[in-house]
């Protein structure tokens, strides 16, 4: 069973150059599908194809049927085979060696349908796009309806996904461009903090708290430095009551660190 | 029978309302990255630091302008894009309804206009960030006279022929070329 050759509905389209097509949809199936989404009387049935993902949205498809979430009050149902399948769910980057048991698992299924691509490897081939061994998404090999991108999608971004597959929930999404204006300008960030002492807090509330945190954290200090609406204080009465107003003792190490910090950078 | 009715009703419903109901993300959730395209100097800091290669720029000199992109089926959530950028103009959203049908709708893209060098009028670098780099000097207490805005103007080659000139034209570089 392992063999390419076995089955002349293994042969798929090739281009002029040799290279192996992705399938395409007839039109009656097409056609088909669409009368299936609309008078679909009964649970959907989903075959998970696994071509070569890392299992992280394996995970999340199995924890978005566990009750927490529990997909399936909608009717949909994880199957082990492609046999019963309705819906097909193409997880990973499809590698060399999966494409041939993918295509299967795509012929094996009834028609007609649907094809999900789930996750970032699904969708375009994610971090691994540009690895030799792989096709870079379920789009190479077969025809894709819906597209799930995340990594990996969290259960509530899996159910609307096969909402989406359904039918039942419309796209919420849509590409956007954005050309730049006349006189468009960015703002600097806090204006009224000297360039040197802002970059001295912004680094040593990176060097603190972490890339990501430090930055949140040293954008809420200067706002507490620069607010208008306390002009009446002192810059020392400011962070003593912003200090009053916070329980989290690390941040408050951090934040008393970054005054230092400030008044080293107001007097050098 | 009752019993077990009580159990039931005393352990209560596990099961989120999601599709019916909003779903809350829990603080911190890193969802569709979102560009405030008003505030983006287009330097690419994000496009460097993206290990996913979601974010990705192309400059187009014909046509004058730097073409940022997101590729959303892509983007991995990692944040690193946010943590980088020197503006705040990317930040992370708790959107998570991203599935589409069609594959297109992924893309994320904005277009900048580049600056053109007041010396030699090849475009450098991206308006946008000529005019950021002034505000920035602004800030850190430097008056920008109009010979410093002309020098920011400039694309490094220019800087680098008009540096050689001034120093040849220096009492070191005359003496050096007397002897």
């Amino acid at each position: 069973m392992n063999g390419p050759a076995h089955g002349s509905n293994l042969i798929v389209p090739r281009d002029a150059n040799g290279m192996p097509v992705p399938l395409t949809e007839s039109e009656e199936i097409a056609k088909l599908k669409g009368a299936l989404l609309k008078d679909i009387q009964r649970s959907a049935y989903v075959y998970r194809v696994d071509c070569g993902g890392c299992n992280g949205c394996e995970i999340e498809i199995f924890a978005a049927i566990t009750p927490v979430f529990d997909a399936e009050r909608f009717g949909i149902k994880v199957v082990a085979s492609p046999r019963h399948a309705d819906i097909l769910l193409f997880t990973g980057a499809v590698t060399r060696a999966m494409r041939m048991p993918a295509l299967r698992a795509y012929q094996a299924a009834p028609d007609p349908k649907i094809t999900v691509s789930y996750g970032a490897c699904g969708c375009s081939g994610g971090i691994f796009h540009d690895l030799y061994c792989v096709w870079g998404g379920t789009d190479k090999v077969v025809p894709v309806d819906v597209y799930i991108p995340g990594c990996p999608p969290t259960p509530p971004a899996t159910i609307y996904g096969f909402a989406m597959a359904l039918g039942l929930l419309g796209q919420k999404l849509h590409a956007s461009h954005h050309v730049e204006g006349e006189g468009e300008r960015a703002v600097v960030a806090h204006p009224q903090v000297p360039l040197d002492i802002r970059v001295e807090i912004e680094r040593e509330a990176r060097r603190l708290a972490g890339y990501r945190s430090g930055k949140l954290i040293a954008d809420e200090f200067m706002h507490v430095l620069t607010e208008e609406s306390a002009a009446a204080l002192s810059l020392d009465e400011r962070v003593k009551r912003f200090l009053s107003g916070n329980d989290d003792p690390r941040k408050e190490e951090i934040i008393t660190r970054l005054w230092d910090v400030s008044l080293q950078g107001a007097t050098v | 029978m009752l019993k077990l009715f009580k159990i039931i009703s005393d352990a209560g419903e596990a099961t989120h309302k999601y599709p019916f109901a909003p779903y809350p993300v829990s603080p911190g959730f890193r969802g569709k990255p979102q560009l405030e395209a008003n505030q983006c100097i287009a330097c690419a800091a994000c496009v460097i630091a993206c290990p996913a290669n979601a974010l990705t720029m192309s400059t187009d000199t014909e046509a004058n302008e730097r073409n940022w992109e997101l590729n959303l089926g892509r983007c991995i959530f990692c944040g690193r894009c946010e943590e980088v950028c020197p503006t705040k103009a990317i930040a992370l959203t708790p959107e998570f309804e991203l599935a589409v049908g069609n594959k297109a709708d992924l893309l994320q893209k904005a277009t900048f206009r580049l600056a053109h060098c007041v010396d030699c009028g090849t475009p450098f670098a991206p308006a946008k960030e000529v005019e950021y780099v002034m505000d920035l000097l602004v800030q850190s207490g430097i008056q920008v006279d109009d010979a410093q805005r002309a020098h920011l103007a400039t694309c490094p080659e220019c800087k680098r022929k008009q540096t050689v000139f001034r120093d040849d034209q220096s009492q070191h570089m005359s003496t050096e070329i007397e002897k």
